[in-house]
Protein backbone atom coordinates (compact mmCIF):
# COMPACT_ATOMS: atom_id res chain seq x y z
CA UNK A 1 0.00 0.00 0.00
CA UNK A 2 1.26 3.41 -0.93
CA UNK A 3 -0.67 5.63 1.45
CA UNK A 4 1.70 8.24 2.84
CA UNK A 5 -0.59 9.78 5.40
CA UNK A 6 -3.90 9.06 7.11
CA UNK A 7 -5.42 12.24 8.45
CA UNK A 8 -8.02 12.10 11.21
CA UNK A 9 -9.39 15.61 11.84
CA UNK A 10 -11.23 16.20 15.11
CA UNK A 11 -13.65 18.86 13.88
CA UNK A 12 -15.39 20.01 10.71
CA UNK A 13 -13.28 23.20 10.35
CA UNK A 14 -10.13 21.13 10.67
CA UNK A 15 -11.43 18.69 8.04
CA UNK A 16 -12.28 21.51 5.62
CA UNK A 17 -8.88 23.10 6.24
CA UNK A 18 -7.11 19.83 5.41
CA UNK A 19 -9.18 19.42 2.25
CA UNK A 20 -8.31 22.96 1.17
CA UNK A 21 -4.62 22.42 1.88
CA UNK A 22 -4.29 19.06 0.11
CA UNK A 23 -6.76 19.64 -2.71
CA UNK A 24 -8.73 17.08 -4.68
CA UNK A 25 -5.93 14.51 -4.41
CA UNK A 26 -7.01 13.93 -0.81
CA UNK A 27 -9.34 10.93 -0.62
CA UNK A 28 -12.19 11.57 1.80
CA UNK A 29 -13.43 8.52 3.67
CA UNK A 30 -16.22 8.11 6.22
CA UNK A 31 -17.00 4.49 7.12
CA UNK A 32 -14.64 3.18 4.46
CA UNK A 33 -16.94 0.36 3.35
CA UNK A 34 -16.83 1.56 -0.25
CA UNK A 35 -13.36 3.14 -0.27
CA UNK A 36 -11.40 0.42 1.57
CA UNK A 37 -12.26 -2.53 -0.70
CA UNK A 38 -10.96 -0.47 -3.65
CA UNK A 39 -7.76 0.36 -1.77
CA UNK A 40 -7.30 -3.28 -0.69
CA UNK A 41 -7.66 -4.37 -4.33
CA UNK A 42 -5.19 -1.75 -5.55
CA UNK A 43 -7.89 -0.18 -7.75
CA UNK A 44 -7.65 3.04 -5.76
CA UNK A 45 -4.13 4.20 -4.84
CA UNK A 46 -4.49 7.39 -2.82
CA UNK A 47 -1.43 9.04 -1.30
CA UNK A 48 -3.40 10.83 1.36
CA UNK A 49 -6.65 9.80 2.98
CA UNK A 50 -8.78 11.80 5.39
CA UNK A 51 -11.18 10.03 7.73
CA UNK A 52 -14.37 11.81 8.78
CA UNK A 53 -15.02 9.37 11.61
CA UNK A 54 -13.85 11.69 14.40
CA UNK A 55 -14.85 15.05 12.89
CA UNK A 56 -18.00 15.38 15.01
CA UNK A 57 -20.55 14.59 12.28
CA UNK A 58 -22.19 11.57 13.86
CA UNK A 59 -25.29 12.82 15.65
CA UNK A 60 -28.90 12.12 14.66
CA UNK A 61 -31.26 14.67 16.17
CA UNK A 62 -34.87 15.65 15.85
CA UNK A 63 -35.04 19.46 15.51
CA UNK A 64 -38.63 20.58 15.30
CA UNK A 65 -40.16 18.71 12.38
CA UNK A 66 -36.82 17.95 10.76
CA UNK A 67 -34.60 14.98 11.47
CA UNK A 68 -30.96 16.08 11.12
CA UNK A 69 -28.55 13.30 10.33
CA UNK A 70 -24.81 13.88 10.58
CA UNK A 71 -23.11 12.70 7.39
CA UNK A 72 -20.88 10.35 9.39
CA UNK A 73 -23.70 8.79 11.46
CA UNK A 74 -23.56 5.04 10.93
CA UNK A 75 -26.26 2.95 9.29
CA UNK A 76 -26.67 1.20 12.65
CA UNK A 77 -27.54 4.56 14.21
CA UNK A 78 -30.10 5.07 11.45
CA UNK A 79 -31.70 1.69 12.17
CA UNK A 80 -31.99 2.67 15.84
CA UNK A 81 -33.59 6.10 15.40
CA UNK A 82 -37.35 5.95 15.70
CA UNK A 83 -38.37 9.28 14.20
CA UNK A 84 -38.75 8.13 10.58
CA UNK A 85 -39.80 4.52 10.01
CA UNK A 86 -38.92 4.52 6.29
CA UNK A 87 -35.29 5.32 7.14
CA UNK A 88 -34.89 2.57 9.73
CA UNK A 89 -36.40 0.11 7.29
CA UNK A 90 -34.09 1.18 4.47
CA UNK A 91 -31.05 1.01 6.74
CA UNK A 92 -32.05 -2.43 8.03
CA UNK A 93 -32.14 -3.61 4.42
CA UNK A 94 -28.66 -2.31 3.68
CA UNK A 95 -25.58 -4.57 3.84
CA UNK A 96 -24.89 -6.60 7.00
CA UNK A 97 -24.57 -5.87 10.73
CA UNK A 98 -20.78 -5.31 10.65
CA UNK A 99 -20.98 -3.13 7.54
CA UNK A 100 -23.82 -1.09 9.08
CA UNK A 101 -21.64 -0.56 12.16
CA UNK A 102 -19.02 1.03 9.91
CA UNK A 103 -20.77 2.47 6.86
CA UNK A 104 -22.29 5.93 7.09
CA UNK A 105 -25.48 7.59 5.92
CA UNK A 106 -23.46 10.24 4.06
CA UNK A 107 -21.34 7.58 2.38
CA UNK A 108 -24.50 5.92 1.10
CA UNK A 109 -25.23 8.99 -1.05
CA UNK A 110 -21.92 8.46 -2.85
CA UNK A 111 -22.36 4.73 -3.40
CA UNK A 112 -22.94 3.96 -7.08
CA UNK A 113 -25.96 1.85 -8.08
CA UNK A 114 -27.03 -0.82 -7.36
CA UNK A 115 -25.93 0.59 -3.97
CA UNK A 116 -27.48 3.60 -2.29
CA UNK A 117 -30.52 1.97 -0.71
CA UNK A 118 -30.76 4.55 2.09
CA UNK A 119 -30.38 7.32 -0.47
CA UNK A 120 -33.48 6.00 -2.26
CA UNK A 121 -35.49 6.37 0.95
CA UNK A 122 -34.03 9.84 1.53
CA UNK A 123 -35.06 10.86 -1.98
CA UNK A 124 -38.64 9.72 -1.36
CA UNK A 125 -38.64 11.79 1.84
CA UNK A 126 -37.52 14.92 -0.03
CA UNK A 127 -34.34 15.17 2.04
CA UNK A 128 -31.96 18.10 1.68
CA UNK A 129 -28.20 17.98 2.06
CA UNK A 130 -25.91 20.53 3.67
CA UNK A 131 -22.55 20.97 1.95
CA UNK A 132 -19.75 22.88 3.60
CA UNK A 133 -16.51 24.32 2.19
CA UNK A 134 -13.92 27.01 2.92
CA UNK A 135 -16.18 29.71 1.48
CA UNK A 136 -19.32 28.80 3.35
CA UNK A 137 -22.24 26.43 3.24
CA UNK A 138 -25.18 25.63 1.03
CA UNK A 139 -28.23 23.45 1.34
CA UNK A 140 -29.77 21.74 -1.68
CA UNK A 141 -32.43 19.15 -2.34
CA UNK A 142 -30.99 15.66 -2.57
CA UNK A 143 -32.61 15.46 -6.01
CA UNK A 144 -30.25 18.24 -7.18
CA UNK A 145 -27.21 16.65 -5.52
CA UNK A 146 -27.03 13.90 -8.13
CA UNK A 147 -25.76 14.93 -11.54
CA UNK A 148 -24.86 11.60 -13.18
CA UNK A 149 -23.27 8.22 -12.69
CA UNK A 150 -20.81 8.74 -9.81
CA UNK A 151 -20.96 12.51 -10.23
CA UNK A 152 -22.63 15.02 -7.94
CA UNK A 153 -22.93 18.68 -7.07
CA UNK A 154 -20.23 18.57 -4.39
CA UNK A 155 -17.34 20.92 -5.24
CA UNK A 156 -13.80 19.59 -4.85
CA UNK A 157 -13.27 21.61 -1.67
CA UNK A 158 -16.60 20.74 -0.07
CA UNK A 159 -17.79 18.05 2.30
CA UNK A 160 -21.27 16.67 2.83
CA UNK A 161 -21.94 17.44 6.48
CA UNK A 162 -25.61 16.92 7.23
CA UNK A 163 -28.83 15.53 5.81
CA UNK A 164 -32.21 17.05 6.69
CA UNK A 165 -35.35 14.97 6.55
CA UNK A 166 -38.78 16.55 7.02
CA UNK A 167 -40.66 14.22 9.34
CA UNK A 168 -44.31 14.97 8.52
CA UNK A 169 -44.74 12.99 5.33
CA UNK A 170 -47.98 11.01 5.31
CA UNK A 171 -47.72 7.37 4.28
CA UNK A 172 -44.56 5.56 3.24
CA UNK A 173 -43.45 2.17 1.95
CA UNK A 174 -40.07 0.62 1.17
CA UNK A 175 -39.18 -2.54 -0.72
CA UNK A 176 -35.73 -3.72 -1.70
CA UNK A 177 -35.69 -6.67 -4.06
CA UNK A 178 -32.44 -8.60 -4.37
CA UNK A 179 -31.34 -12.11 -5.22
CA UNK A 180 -31.09 -12.98 -1.54
CA UNK A 181 -33.10 -11.77 1.44
CA UNK A 182 -30.26 -9.92 3.12
CA UNK A 183 -26.84 -8.43 2.44
CA UNK A 184 -27.45 -8.32 -1.27
CA UNK A 185 -27.19 -5.76 -4.03
CA UNK A 186 -30.55 -4.52 -5.28
CA UNK A 187 -32.23 -5.70 -8.45
CA UNK A 188 -34.44 -2.73 -7.68
CA UNK A 189 -35.23 -0.65 -4.61
CA UNK A 190 -38.47 1.32 -4.29
CA UNK A 191 -39.32 3.94 -1.68
CA UNK A 192 -42.64 5.76 -1.72
CA UNK A 193 -44.05 8.69 0.23
CA UNK A 194 -47.68 9.65 -0.34
CA UNK A 195 -50.02 12.25 1.01
CA UNK A 196 -53.75 11.88 0.63
CA UNK A 197 -56.58 14.30 1.15
CA UNK A 198 -60.26 13.33 1.01
CA UNK A 199 -59.35 9.92 -0.36
CA UNK A 200 -57.25 11.31 -3.21
CA UNK A 201 -53.49 11.40 -3.63
CA UNK A 202 -52.45 15.01 -3.10
CA UNK A 203 -48.69 14.48 -3.34
CA UNK A 204 -46.60 11.48 -4.38
CA UNK A 205 -42.91 10.76 -4.39
CA UNK A 206 -41.74 7.51 -5.93
CA UNK A 207 -37.98 6.94 -5.68
CA UNK A 208 -36.15 4.13 -7.45
CA UNK A 209 -32.73 2.57 -6.85
CA UNK A 210 -30.75 0.46 -9.34
CA UNK A 211 -33.01 1.90 -12.03
CA UNK A 212 -30.80 4.72 -13.28
CA UNK A 213 -27.31 6.23 -12.97
CA UNK A 214 -28.17 7.25 -9.37
CA UNK A 215 -31.28 7.07 -7.19
CA UNK A 216 -34.05 8.68 -9.28
CA UNK A 217 -37.61 9.90 -8.90
CA UNK A 218 -40.26 8.39 -11.17
CA UNK A 219 -41.66 11.84 -11.93
CA UNK A 220 -44.08 10.78 -14.65
CA UNK A 221 -45.51 8.00 -12.53
CA UNK A 222 -45.97 10.48 -9.70
CA UNK A 223 -47.78 12.93 -11.96
CA UNK A 224 -49.94 10.12 -13.35
CA UNK A 225 -51.49 9.34 -9.97
CA UNK A 226 -51.79 12.69 -8.20
CA UNK A 227 -55.45 13.61 -7.94
CA UNK A 228 -56.66 10.00 -8.11
CA UNK A 229 -57.73 7.58 -5.41
CA UNK A 230 -55.24 4.83 -4.59
CA UNK A 231 -57.06 1.94 -6.27
CA UNK A 232 -55.92 -0.91 -8.45
CA UNK A 233 -56.19 0.80 -11.85
CA UNK A 234 -54.25 3.78 -10.58
CA UNK A 235 -51.61 1.54 -9.03
CA UNK A 236 -51.20 -0.29 -12.36
CA UNK A 237 -50.83 3.04 -14.13
CA UNK A 238 -48.09 4.14 -11.74
CA UNK A 239 -46.27 0.81 -12.13
CA UNK A 240 -46.40 0.86 -15.94
CA UNK A 241 -45.34 4.49 -16.14
CA UNK A 242 -42.42 3.97 -13.76
CA UNK A 243 -41.26 0.90 -15.71
CA UNK A 244 -41.40 2.96 -18.89
CA UNK A 245 -39.54 6.00 -17.63
CA UNK A 246 -36.75 4.37 -15.54
CA UNK A 247 -33.24 4.01 -16.95
CA UNK A 248 -32.00 0.64 -15.69
CA UNK A 249 -28.66 -0.98 -16.50
CA UNK A 250 -27.18 -4.41 -16.84
CA UNK A 251 -24.68 -5.83 -14.35
CA UNK A 252 -23.81 -9.15 -12.73
CA UNK A 253 -27.05 -9.03 -10.74
CA UNK A 254 -29.65 -8.46 -13.44
CA UNK A 255 -30.19 -7.45 -17.04
CA UNK A 256 -31.66 -4.12 -18.06
CA UNK A 257 -34.80 -5.90 -19.31
CA UNK A 258 -35.32 -7.72 -16.00
CA UNK A 259 -34.75 -4.59 -13.92
CA UNK A 260 -37.33 -2.66 -15.94
CA UNK A 261 -39.88 -5.45 -15.40
CA UNK A 262 -39.11 -5.51 -11.69
CA UNK A 263 -39.50 -1.74 -11.39
CA UNK A 264 -43.09 -2.24 -12.52
CA UNK A 265 -43.68 -5.16 -10.17
CA UNK A 266 -42.19 -3.49 -7.11
CA UNK A 267 -43.73 -0.04 -7.62
CA UNK A 268 -47.06 -1.87 -7.71
CA UNK A 269 -46.26 -3.89 -4.58
CA UNK A 270 -45.03 -0.82 -2.70
CA UNK A 271 -48.26 1.04 -3.47
CA UNK A 272 -50.27 -2.04 -2.46
CA UNK A 273 -48.31 -2.02 0.79
CA UNK A 274 -49.54 1.51 1.47
CA UNK A 275 -53.11 0.29 0.96
CA UNK A 276 -52.53 -2.71 3.26
CA UNK A 277 -51.02 -0.52 5.97
CA UNK A 278 -54.08 1.71 5.80
CA UNK A 279 -56.38 -1.30 6.17
CA UNK A 280 -54.34 -2.48 9.17
CA UNK A 281 -54.65 0.95 10.75
CA UNK A 282 -58.40 1.02 10.19
CA UNK A 283 -58.62 -2.51 11.62
CA UNK A 284 -56.76 -1.47 14.76
CA UNK A 285 -58.95 1.60 15.18
CA UNK A 286 -62.18 -0.42 15.28
CA UNK B 1 5.26 10.20 6.08
CA UNK B 2 6.66 7.35 8.11
CA UNK B 3 5.27 4.77 10.44
CA UNK B 4 3.55 5.62 13.67
CA UNK B 5 2.76 3.92 16.92
CA UNK B 6 -0.85 2.96 17.67
CA UNK B 7 -2.05 1.69 21.03
CA UNK B 8 -5.28 -0.23 21.58
CA UNK B 9 -6.68 -2.80 23.99
CA UNK B 10 -6.71 -6.33 22.59
CA UNK B 11 -8.60 -8.90 24.63
CA UNK B 12 -8.13 -6.81 27.78
CA UNK B 13 -4.40 -6.19 27.31
CA UNK B 14 -2.93 -3.00 26.01
CA UNK B 15 -0.89 -3.49 22.83
CA UNK B 16 1.30 -1.10 20.95
CA UNK B 17 2.10 -1.56 17.28
CA UNK B 18 4.24 0.34 14.81
CA UNK B 19 2.38 0.65 11.51
CA UNK B 20 2.53 2.28 8.11
CA UNK B 21 -0.44 4.61 7.48
CA UNK B 22 -3.75 2.80 6.94
CA UNK B 23 -2.55 -0.67 7.72
CA UNK B 24 -5.74 -2.65 8.32
CA UNK B 25 -6.60 -4.02 11.74
CA UNK B 26 -6.78 -7.41 10.03
CA UNK B 27 -3.15 -7.20 8.88
CA UNK B 28 -1.97 -6.00 12.28
CA UNK B 29 -3.79 -8.79 14.10
CA UNK B 30 -2.69 -11.58 11.78
CA UNK B 31 0.78 -10.60 10.70
CA UNK B 32 2.13 -8.43 13.51
CA UNK B 33 0.45 -9.98 16.53
CA UNK B 34 -0.15 -13.55 15.33
CA UNK B 35 -3.90 -13.52 16.05
CA UNK B 36 -4.68 -15.90 13.21
CA UNK B 37 -8.27 -16.63 14.24
CA UNK B 38 -8.92 -13.45 12.27
CA UNK B 39 -9.14 -14.81 8.72
CA UNK B 40 -8.42 -13.13 5.44
CA UNK B 41 -11.13 -14.20 3.02
CA UNK B 42 -12.08 -11.45 0.62
CA UNK B 43 -10.70 -8.15 2.02
CA UNK B 44 -13.87 -6.65 0.56
CA UNK B 45 -16.16 -6.67 3.57
CA UNK B 46 -18.17 -9.44 1.94
CA UNK B 47 -17.37 -12.68 3.75
CA UNK B 48 -17.21 -11.93 7.47
CA UNK B 49 -14.24 -14.20 8.14
CA UNK B 50 -12.28 -11.24 9.55
CA UNK B 51 -15.03 -10.06 11.94
CA UNK B 52 -13.79 -8.70 15.27
CA UNK B 53 -15.58 -6.78 18.00
CA UNK B 54 -14.67 -3.12 18.43
CA UNK B 55 -16.06 -1.84 21.72
CA UNK B 56 -18.30 -4.91 21.64
CA UNK B 57 -19.73 -4.29 18.15
CA UNK B 58 -18.90 -6.49 15.15
CA UNK B 59 -16.84 -4.89 12.40
CA UNK B 60 -14.89 -6.13 9.40
CA UNK B 61 -11.23 -5.79 10.33
CA UNK B 62 -10.23 -5.87 6.64
CA UNK B 63 -11.91 -2.48 6.10
CA UNK B 64 -10.66 -0.82 9.26
CA UNK B 65 -7.44 1.19 9.35
CA UNK B 66 -5.83 0.36 12.70
CA UNK B 67 -5.59 4.09 13.44
CA UNK B 68 -9.38 4.05 13.80
CA UNK B 69 -9.27 1.73 16.82
CA UNK B 70 -6.61 3.71 18.72
CA UNK B 71 -7.50 3.59 22.41
CA UNK B 72 -10.40 1.18 21.82
CA UNK B 73 -11.19 -2.37 22.95
CA UNK B 74 -10.81 -5.03 20.28
CA UNK B 75 -11.99 -8.59 20.88
CA UNK B 76 -11.10 -11.62 18.75
CA UNK B 77 -11.84 -15.32 19.19
CA UNK B 78 -8.59 -15.64 21.17
CA UNK B 79 -10.01 -13.42 23.93
CA UNK B 80 -13.34 -15.26 23.99
CA UNK B 81 -11.63 -18.61 24.58
CA UNK B 82 -11.11 -19.20 28.33
CA UNK B 83 -7.66 -20.23 29.63
CA UNK B 84 -9.01 -23.75 30.00
CA UNK B 85 -12.10 -25.27 28.47
CA UNK B 86 -14.44 -23.52 26.08
CA UNK B 87 -16.78 -20.58 26.16
CA UNK B 88 -20.49 -21.49 26.19
CA UNK B 89 -20.86 -20.43 22.56
CA UNK B 90 -17.84 -22.49 21.50
CA UNK B 91 -19.22 -25.47 23.41
CA UNK B 92 -22.56 -25.07 21.63
CA UNK B 93 -20.82 -24.91 18.21
CA UNK B 94 -19.05 -28.17 19.07
CA UNK B 95 -22.23 -29.90 20.26
CA UNK B 96 -24.26 -28.84 17.23
CA UNK B 97 -21.62 -29.60 14.62
CA UNK B 98 -21.67 -25.93 13.64
CA UNK B 99 -18.40 -26.08 11.72
CA UNK B 100 -16.75 -28.31 9.18
CA UNK B 101 -13.66 -26.66 7.67
CA UNK B 102 -13.81 -24.01 10.41
CA UNK B 103 -12.77 -21.07 8.27
CA UNK B 104 -15.89 -19.03 9.03
CA UNK B 105 -16.09 -20.13 12.67
CA UNK B 106 -14.07 -17.37 14.40
CA UNK B 107 -16.23 -14.74 12.70
CA UNK B 108 -19.43 -16.66 13.47
CA UNK B 109 -18.49 -16.97 17.13
CA UNK B 110 -17.63 -13.30 17.65
CA UNK B 111 -20.92 -12.31 15.98
CA UNK B 112 -22.76 -14.80 18.22
CA UNK B 113 -21.11 -13.28 21.30
CA UNK B 114 -22.10 -9.77 20.24
CA UNK B 115 -25.67 -10.86 19.45
CA UNK B 116 -26.16 -12.67 22.76
CA UNK B 117 -24.59 -9.72 24.56
CA UNK B 118 -27.25 -7.41 23.12
CA UNK B 119 -30.07 -9.90 23.14
CA UNK B 120 -29.77 -12.99 25.39
CA UNK B 121 -32.84 -14.73 23.85
CA UNK B 122 -32.77 -13.92 20.14
CA UNK B 123 -35.46 -15.26 17.81
CA UNK B 124 -34.45 -17.42 14.89
CA UNK B 125 -34.97 -14.46 12.56
CA UNK B 126 -32.76 -12.24 14.72
CA UNK B 127 -30.01 -14.88 14.58
CA UNK B 128 -30.34 -15.16 10.79
CA UNK B 129 -30.18 -11.35 10.46
CA UNK B 130 -27.08 -11.15 12.65
CA UNK B 131 -25.26 -13.63 10.38
CA UNK B 132 -26.20 -11.92 7.10
CA UNK B 133 -22.60 -10.77 6.63
CA UNK B 134 -20.92 -14.09 7.48
CA UNK B 135 -20.60 -16.65 4.74
CA UNK B 136 -20.24 -20.35 5.44
CA UNK B 137 -19.50 -22.64 2.50
CA UNK B 138 -19.81 -25.88 4.45
CA UNK B 139 -22.55 -26.20 7.02
CA UNK B 140 -25.64 -24.79 5.34
CA UNK B 141 -26.04 -22.49 8.36
CA UNK B 142 -28.69 -24.57 10.15
CA UNK B 143 -26.28 -26.06 12.72
CA UNK B 144 -24.86 -22.58 13.37
CA UNK B 145 -28.32 -21.20 14.06
CA UNK B 146 -29.06 -24.20 16.28
CA UNK B 147 -25.80 -23.61 18.19
CA UNK B 148 -26.71 -20.01 18.97
CA UNK B 149 -30.18 -21.09 20.08
CA UNK B 150 -28.53 -23.76 22.23
CA UNK B 151 -26.08 -21.29 23.78
CA UNK B 152 -28.96 -18.91 24.55
CA UNK B 153 -30.91 -21.72 26.23
CA UNK B 154 -27.85 -22.83 28.20
CA UNK B 155 -27.37 -19.27 29.51
CA UNK B 156 -31.04 -18.96 30.38
CA UNK B 157 -31.14 -22.21 32.34
CA UNK B 158 -27.90 -21.30 34.15
CA UNK B 159 -29.39 -17.91 35.06
CA UNK B 160 -32.54 -19.64 36.33
CA UNK B 161 -30.61 -21.91 38.72
CA UNK B 162 -30.88 -20.84 42.35
CA UNK B 163 -27.73 -19.60 44.07
C1 LIG C 1 -20.36 -6.30 1.88
C2 LIG C 1 -20.99 -5.00 1.54
C3 LIG C 1 -22.35 -4.95 1.36
C4 LIG C 1 -22.95 -3.72 1.03
N1 LIG C 1 -24.30 -3.72 0.87
C5 LIG C 1 -24.93 -2.55 0.57
C6 LIG C 1 -26.34 -2.52 0.39
O1 LIG C 1 -27.04 -3.52 0.55
N2 LIG C 1 -26.91 -1.33 0.06
C7 LIG C 1 -26.18 -0.18 -0.09
O2 LIG C 1 -26.76 0.85 -0.35
N3 LIG C 1 -24.86 -0.19 0.09
C8 LIG C 1 -24.21 -1.34 0.41
N4 LIG C 1 -22.85 -1.36 0.58
C9 LIG C 1 -22.10 -0.12 0.33
C10 LIG C 1 -21.78 0.72 1.57
O3 LIG C 1 -21.52 -0.07 2.70
C11 LIG C 1 -22.84 1.74 1.97
O4 LIG C 1 -23.28 2.44 0.83
C12 LIG C 1 -22.33 2.74 3.00
O5 LIG C 1 -23.40 3.57 3.41
C13 LIG C 1 -21.18 3.60 2.45
O6 LIG C 1 -20.77 4.50 3.47
P1 LIG C 1 -19.24 4.65 3.93
O7 LIG C 1 -19.24 5.70 4.96
O8 LIG C 1 -18.67 3.35 4.34
O9 LIG C 1 -18.55 5.12 2.58
P2 LIG C 1 -16.99 5.45 2.35
O10 LIG C 1 -16.33 4.27 1.77
O11 LIG C 1 -16.41 6.04 3.57
O12 LIG C 1 -17.13 6.60 1.28
C14 LIG C 1 -17.15 6.39 -0.10
C15 LIG C 1 -16.81 7.70 -0.79
O13 LIG C 1 -17.85 8.65 -0.62
C16 LIG C 1 -17.33 9.95 -0.43
N5 LIG C 1 -17.80 10.47 0.85
C17 LIG C 1 -18.33 9.75 1.89
N6 LIG C 1 -18.76 10.57 2.86
C18 LIG C 1 -18.49 11.83 2.44
C19 LIG C 1 -18.74 13.13 3.01
N7 LIG C 1 -19.35 13.27 4.20
N8 LIG C 1 -18.35 14.23 2.31
C20 LIG C 1 -17.75 14.09 1.11
N9 LIG C 1 -17.51 12.89 0.51
C21 LIG C 1 -17.89 11.78 1.18
C22 LIG C 1 -15.85 9.84 -0.53
O14 LIG C 1 -15.47 10.12 -1.85
C23 LIG C 1 -15.59 8.38 -0.21
O15 LIG C 1 -14.41 7.92 -0.77
C24 LIG C 1 -22.19 -2.55 0.92
C25 LIG C 1 -20.82 -2.61 1.11
C26 LIG C 1 -20.20 -3.81 1.43
C27 LIG C 1 -18.73 -3.86 1.63
S1 LIG D 1 -11.90 -10.64 4.76
FE1 LIG D 1 -12.98 -9.06 5.73
S2 LIG D 1 -15.01 -9.48 5.15
FE2 LIG D 1 -13.92 -10.94 3.98
S1 LIG E 1 -17.36 -24.35 8.29
FE1 LIG E 1 -16.35 -24.15 6.39
S2 LIG E 1 -16.92 -22.14 5.82
FE2 LIG E 1 -18.14 -22.46 7.56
Amino acid sequence: MTVLEYLVPRSLPEAIGLLERHGPELLVMAGGTVAMPLINEGISLPERVMSLRSAGLTSIEQRGDVLSIGAAATLTQLVAQDGVALLSEAARNTASWSIRNMGTVGGNLFTPPPGGDVAVALLALDARVRLSGPHGERVLPLADFYTGFMTNALAADELLVEIYVPTAVGETAFIKFGRKHANTPAVVTVAIALQRRDGRISAARIALGAAGPHPIRAARAEAAIVGSALESGVIERAADTAAGECRPFRDAIATEWYRRRMVGVFVRRALEKVVEQEQDDVGEGE
Amino acid sequence: MGSKIITFVLGGREVEVMVKPMTTLQAVLRYQLGYTAVKEGCRQGGCGSCTVLVEGEPMMSCLLPVEDVAGMHVTTLEAITPADGLDRVQQAFLEHGAFQCGYCTPGMIVVSKALLGHNPRPTRQEIVDAFAGNICRCTGYEPIIAAVEGAARASASKAAQPG
